[in-house]
């Protein structure tokens, strides 16, 4: 082979040997990735690394009827640090002062040094998206943006702050059942759940960026966002702060004083069902927390508080009146072999009381005996319904429908069907359900029909949202709802009302104890036996569940409000004893936090008014006289444009007459108080001193001297 | 035959008889990447608006564009002559600021690479290509230059080894791996294959090193020894033995399966000393000798391979090799992120691309180093197939071309410095389009005059613009 040839050869080596397949391989590799597998690349690309994701809206507040927060978002920003986007003369050059202030404010554990060699090791590492601190507000979040580097913002500072929301109760545990909360993996519950949608707005979406998909960290891409997140509305709650709070501290008291398994209270505003206040407490390994919607979500057999239900029966029917007389059997009846006893002391001796005295006392076997006498058999007095016709009564009386309150949850009351097999109906259940036993009632539902009577009948839809407000405008108004005009006829709800009252008023009534002296309420006390089927006849094997259901004041019904205890294990178990006190605690104590519950101490006849009585000859401003008379309900005469004016009684009201001071010499302002002699003398350019207090009595330059910006004192009295 | 042409000032002299396909190809490209630059940085121009253009990495480029602009104009005015001439101390200077760098650069990354100076840094490591460029040609065009010769050869590697050793002391491997391009000139000036062979075998034995264990390797290279002693054989045993030598390998293969590696290769050890006794036989022992080195020097370097790799090689740079070789091994959330990140963003770019600015990825900082060595991703996903494929078209026909302007070269001077050239190019253009393609190990090199940095431009400025100065005047050689 000769030379050139070999160089030929060898540049052809060069060239097709090594060049053209390096490219080939290259062009190969390239319609690979871009052709072959390109739909997959696509989809990564699209998929894992860059993605819409969801952003969360705020959500709105829970307010109280007053506007107090309940439940809000605070907003806070987890902090983070992307060493690498500053070019490298500008982290260079905040380097220092950049560690200074890491290690003052925000990475404490780091001495400036120390702070420094984390940055710079940051800068070096890979992950783009350092956590630096984590749920600060967001004034800590402003301070730590104006850092050097960090205030050049994402892109060319590398800081990122990222926004979260947290909910918060300002009040604490204060109506945290009720408010209640949505949570990832648990059922919705309370407020929170029943209006979810409204306070949750409308998500937003917004281009992320994965930064680490092993950790699946997202970072948002800035300016980015396609679609903003629409903020929640607030709901605003007819819970009312104070009574809330009253009713929360009572029986939390009682829950602690008597050991008890759960206790509820709810304060429900009788003419519109408005629920006030609405507390749980049950039993934890911490003490009593608000576990559960007792309230609302739990129905038991109310016992003695359903014996209104059963008279109210009887007085719609016009089988008794209050004075009539009914049978007690010293306390103790057999129905088809089960024996029913009183606990009242007082029947023990008698062997007919009145229905009133049965009523007071709670008598089982009065109210029972009753019952089954007008109700028991089919006859030509019950239009031969029998039994039937009581329970129509309770189902006029809505008993056997849930009220529909707007948070989920609600337990459905259970009251058997006349002669039902498939309730189990016996020879037993009249009698018994008339005490509030064979029946189920949450003590929502049974505070619902108190509340109708307290209504003088007209029974209100309980309700606990009165408003979805948007930016403080209402969006959309609930208002109170009727669920039954009339749930019986006005006098045997009069009736009632008397009963109730003497429960607490008489002096055998099972209440008496409780009776207040400021104001007078009506209510019934209830002591229900719980689980009694399973002891061998035991009083205390399953324990009680102690109840107070009532409304004050009585006169002109304000508030309802039951409160009932289940299994008091301390400090006794009749409703009077352990629910009674918890009830006249929140009564006590709404009646003083609403001075409007007062009576009237003005009261009467108009006031009238004449010359002789009305007081006159006062010197002021004319506007202050306006506006004092227009809160005593007087109408002056006059309308003068005078600084100064005087006031003369004139008729049945007061004039108000024009002086004029004048204006280059010193007026008199003796009888003036001192605001409107100060802004006289001082606008004609008077110095003014003062000594005393009242009106002026005397002044120092006697009026008409002409001004000349003298110094003028002023001698009040 | 000499054209008198009117040459009309100093746009004629700069321009004038200039091999219009080489400089297209290199303003092209230039422009090319400064738009890719743009568009990566465009969120920096978007912040900082038009007044802030300049302190964006699009402005800096562009003020480097019309530095190298000046620079090359400069050459084209300037006397051909004086690269010949001043090629060694041109050499010598480019050796000093490497020296110089070590002591006076600043550290950026871990590498002291860099000179900086109010804002711009420059890299030394990118004037020492084109100072070695003119070295090493100066050398290879001397009379008294024979390749055939060992001092000619150890003063070639000489010349080579000073620049990549003082680069490995920065240390910045990628740049020193680029002067092994000048093989490329080697080869062309009639260094002997034999080296290219050994050293291609050895390389490739390292690689096989890397991926599979030792023992396998030297089972099969005794195989293969083995086979190739049985067909040098007589035609009458040749049958018998190349029948025994398949027997062998797929008993091999099936003991190797039960965990008998090691009796296997004892037993190919002993068939070759047989096949090797009959080869000396037949009058060819030196061929088994041969084989016998080979088998032993290639086993020994199977083995170093494996050695190194699991014993010397730190947890990173393995990961780095097995990015390369065995990508199914890695974790597609660890060690292969950086290469899935720039696949993702060259595969996104589908045929026609996304479009100009409309790259997310590459925008998002979502490759790493998307303007400088990965910038080949950003020309993928927002120009997509097509545009990644007139990229390597373009680089392919300036390779090509440069080799024509070598061939066409009456100076032996001006010759070597083109293949010189067409060798550094061509090793930037595979290794960097390569890697991002999972092709190549990533080898942190820059594509040349796309790449954002200054150095890099302006020294593939100089050594093109020398190119087609000497080009310009061949005939006066």
């Amino acid at each position: 082979m000769d030379i050139k040839n070999e160089v030929l050869y060898r540049v052809y080596f060069l060239l097709f040997g090594i060049v053209v397949p390096a490219s080939l391989a290259l062009v190969y590799r390239t319609v690979e990735i871009t052709v072959f597998e390109g739909s997959r690349w696509r989809a990564e690309g699209e998929k894992r690394y860059l993605d819409y994701r969801t952003v969360e809206a705020d959500r709105g507040n829970i307010l109280a009827a007053d506007g107090n927060l309940l439940a809000t978002s605070i907003p806070y920003f987890d902090l983070y640090f992307d060493a690498k986007a500053a070019p490298d003369e500008v982290f260079e050059a905040n380097l220092d002062t950049l560690a200074h202030c890491l290690a003052y404010y925000v990475l404490e554990d780091y001495t400036v040094g120390g702070a420094r060699e984390y940055l710079v090791s940051l800068r070096e590492g890979n992950n783009r998206y350092v956590p630096l601190r984590q749920k600060v507000s967001y004034a800590e979040k402003k301070f730590i943006e104006s850092f050097p580097l960090f205030r050049m913002g994402r892109n060319r500072g590398g800081f990122i702050a990222e926004k979260r929301s947290e909910r918060k109760r300002p009040f604490g545990i204060l109506a945290q059942r009720t408010i209640g909360y949505v949570r990832e993996g648990a059922k919705p519950v309370g407020l929170e759940g029943a209006y979810d949608e409204a306070l949750g707005g409308q998500p937003g979406q917004q281009l992320m960026i994965c930064v680490d998909p092993s950790k699946d960290l997202w970072m948002p891409v800035d300016d980015l966002t396609v679609i903003e997140p629409e903020s929640g509305n607030d709901i605003k709650t007819t819970i009312d702060l104070d009574i809330q709070d009253i009713t929360e501290q009572a029986l939390s008291r009682a829950v602690n004083v008597h050991d008890a398994e759960w206790g509820t209270a709810l304060v429900m505003e009788v003419e519109t069902g408005a629920v006030r206040a609405i507390a749980n407490l049950g039993r934890t390994k911490q003490g009593w927390w608000e576990t559960y919607n007792h309230a609302v979500g739990t129905a038991t057999e109310p016992g003695s508080t359903f014996k209104a239900a059963s008279v109210l029966a009887m007085l719609e029917d016009g089988y008794l009146a209050l004075d009539d007389s009914i049978r007690v059997f010293e306390g103790r009846a057999e129905f088809y072999e089960e024996v029913m006893e009183d606990a009242s002391p007082y029947s023990y001796r008698l062997d007919s009381v009145s229905l009133r005295e049965a009523f007071e006392i709670s008598s089982n076997v009065g109210i029972a005996k009753a019952v089954e006498q007008f109700y028991g058999e089919k006859n030509r007095r019950n239009g031969n319904e029998g039994a039937a016709r009581f329970i129509r009564r309770l189902k006029q009386f809505n008993l056997h429908q849930p009220v529909g309150i707007e948070i989920e949850g609600e337990a459905n009351p259970y009251i058997k069907e006349a002669y039902s097999e498939e309730d189990y109906w016996s020879g037993t259940t009249l009698p018994w359900m008339s005490i509030g036993y064979e029946l189920e009632l949450t003590p929502l539902q049974l505070l619902t029909f108190y509340n109708a009577v307290a209504n003088n009948g007209k029974m209100m839809k309980p309700y606990m949202v009165s408003a979805v407000e948007r930016n403080g405008q209402v969006e959309e108004q609930f208002y109170p709802t009727v669920l039954n005009r009339r749930i019986a006829s006005k006098e045997a709800v009069r009736q009632l009302q008397e009963l109730l009252l003497a429960v607490v008023e008489n002096e055998q009534g099972t209440a008496h104890k409780l009776q207040a002296a400021e104001y007078r309420f009506a209510g019934k006390t209830g002591t229900a036996q719980v689980n009694y089927k399973k002891g061998p006849r035991g009083n205390s094997i399953g324990g009680h569940q102690a109840s107070f259901v009532g409304y004050f004041p009585a006169e002109s019904p304000k508030y309802s409000c039951i409160v009932v205890i289940n299994k008091p294990r301390r400090g006794g178990f009749y409703g009077g004893d352990v629910a009674g006190p918890v009830f006249r605690e929140i009564a006590d104590n709404i009646y003083r936090a609403k001075p409007q519950l007062h009576p009237v101490l003005n009261m009467g006849a108009e006031l009238a008014l004449d010359e002789g009585s009305l007081p006159g000859f006062s010197l002021g401003d004319p506007a202050d006289f306006r506006s004092l008379m227009e809160q005593l309900e007087i109408r002056p005469y006059g309308e003068p444009e005078t600084d100064v004016s005087v006031l003369r009684p004139k008729g049945d009201s007061l004039m108000i007459e024009p002086r004029t001071l004048p204006e280059d010499v010193v007026p008199s302002v003796v009888g003036l108080g001192l605001r409107d002699a100060l802004s006289v003398l001082e606008n004609r350019g008077l110095k003014v001193s003062v000594e005393g207090v009242g009106k002026v009595a005397r002044q120092s330059i006697k009026p008409g001297t002409s001004i000349r910006g003298q110094q003028i004192k002023l001698y009040l009295r | 035959m000499r054209r008198r042409r009117q040459q009309a000032g100093v746009g004629g002299a700069v321009l004038g008889r200039i091999d219009w396909m080489t400089f297209c190809l290199f303003l092209g490209l230039a422009v090319i990447g400064w738009m890719m630059i743009f568009s990566v940085s465009y969120e920096e121009y978007r912040q900082l608006g038009p007044s802030g253009f300049l302190s964006t990495s699009a402005g800096k480029q562009a003020i480097w564009l019309g530095i190298c602009g000046g620079i090359f104009a400069f050459i084209m005015l300037f006397d051909h002559k004086f690269w010949q001439t001043f090629a060694y101390p041109v050499y010598a200077f480019s050796m000093l600021m490497l020296v110089l760098v070590l002591f006076l650069g600043t550290n950026i990354k871990g590498a002291t690479s860099w000179f900086s100076f109010g804002g711009f840094s420059f890299q030394p490591s990118e004037l020492a290509k084109f100072g070695t460029c003119l070295g090493v040609s100066a050398f290879l065009s001397a009379y008294s230059t024979d390749l055939r010769n060992a001092r000619a050869q150890l003063t070639v590697l000489g010349l080579l080894l000073v620049p990549m050793l003082l680069i490995l002391l920065q240390p910045d491997a990628g740049s020193a791996l680029v002067f092994t391009s000048f093989l490329v000139v080697l080869f062309r000036q009639g260094l002997s294959s034999t080296y290219y062979i050994v050293g291609g075998l050895s390389i490739m034995l390292l690689i096989l090193g890397l991926v599979f264990p030792p023992l396998p390797i030297m089972i099969a290279l005794a195989l293969l020894g083995t086979a190739v002693l049985a067909y040098q054989l007589p035609a009458q045993y040749k049958g018998y033995a190349l029948g025994g030598v398949a027997v062998l390998g797929a008993g091999s293969y099936f003991l190797y399966g039960l965990d008998y590696g090691w009796h296997v290769l004892g037993a190919l050890a002993v068939a070759f000393l047989v096949a090797a006794f009959a080869a000396y036989q037949n009058r060819n022992g030196r061929l088994a000798f041969l084989l016998a080195i080979f088998l032993l020097a290639g086993s020994g370097l199977a083995y170093a391979a494996s050695y190194g790799f699991n014993q010397v090689l730190k947890p990173h740079q393995q990961d780095r090799i097995n990015v390369w070789l065995q990508p199914e091994k890695c974790d597609e959330r660890g060690s292969l992120y950086n290469l899935a990140q720039s696949k993702t963003a060259i595969g996104s770019g589908g045929l026609e691309g996304k479009g100009f600015l409309n790259g997310t990825m590459t925008k998002l900082n979502y490759v790493p180093e998307q303007s400088t060595d990965f910038i080949f991703c950003t020309i993928g996903e927002e120009q997509g197939f097509i545009g990644a494929m007139g990229i390597v078209v373009l680089f392919l026909l300036l390779m090509l071309r440069i080799t024509v302007l070598a061939e066409r070269q009456r100076s032996a001077f001006a010759r070597n410095y083109a293949y010189c050239v067409a060798g550094i190019v061509f090793i930037h253009v595979f290794i960097n389009i390569g890697m991002t393609m999972g092709l190549m190990p990533i080898i942190g090199i820059p594509l040349p005059l796309i790449s954002k940095g200054g150095s890099s431009l302006l020294g593939f400025t100089l050594m093109i613009a020398v190119l087609l100065k000497m080009d310009k005047h061949r005939m006066r050689a």
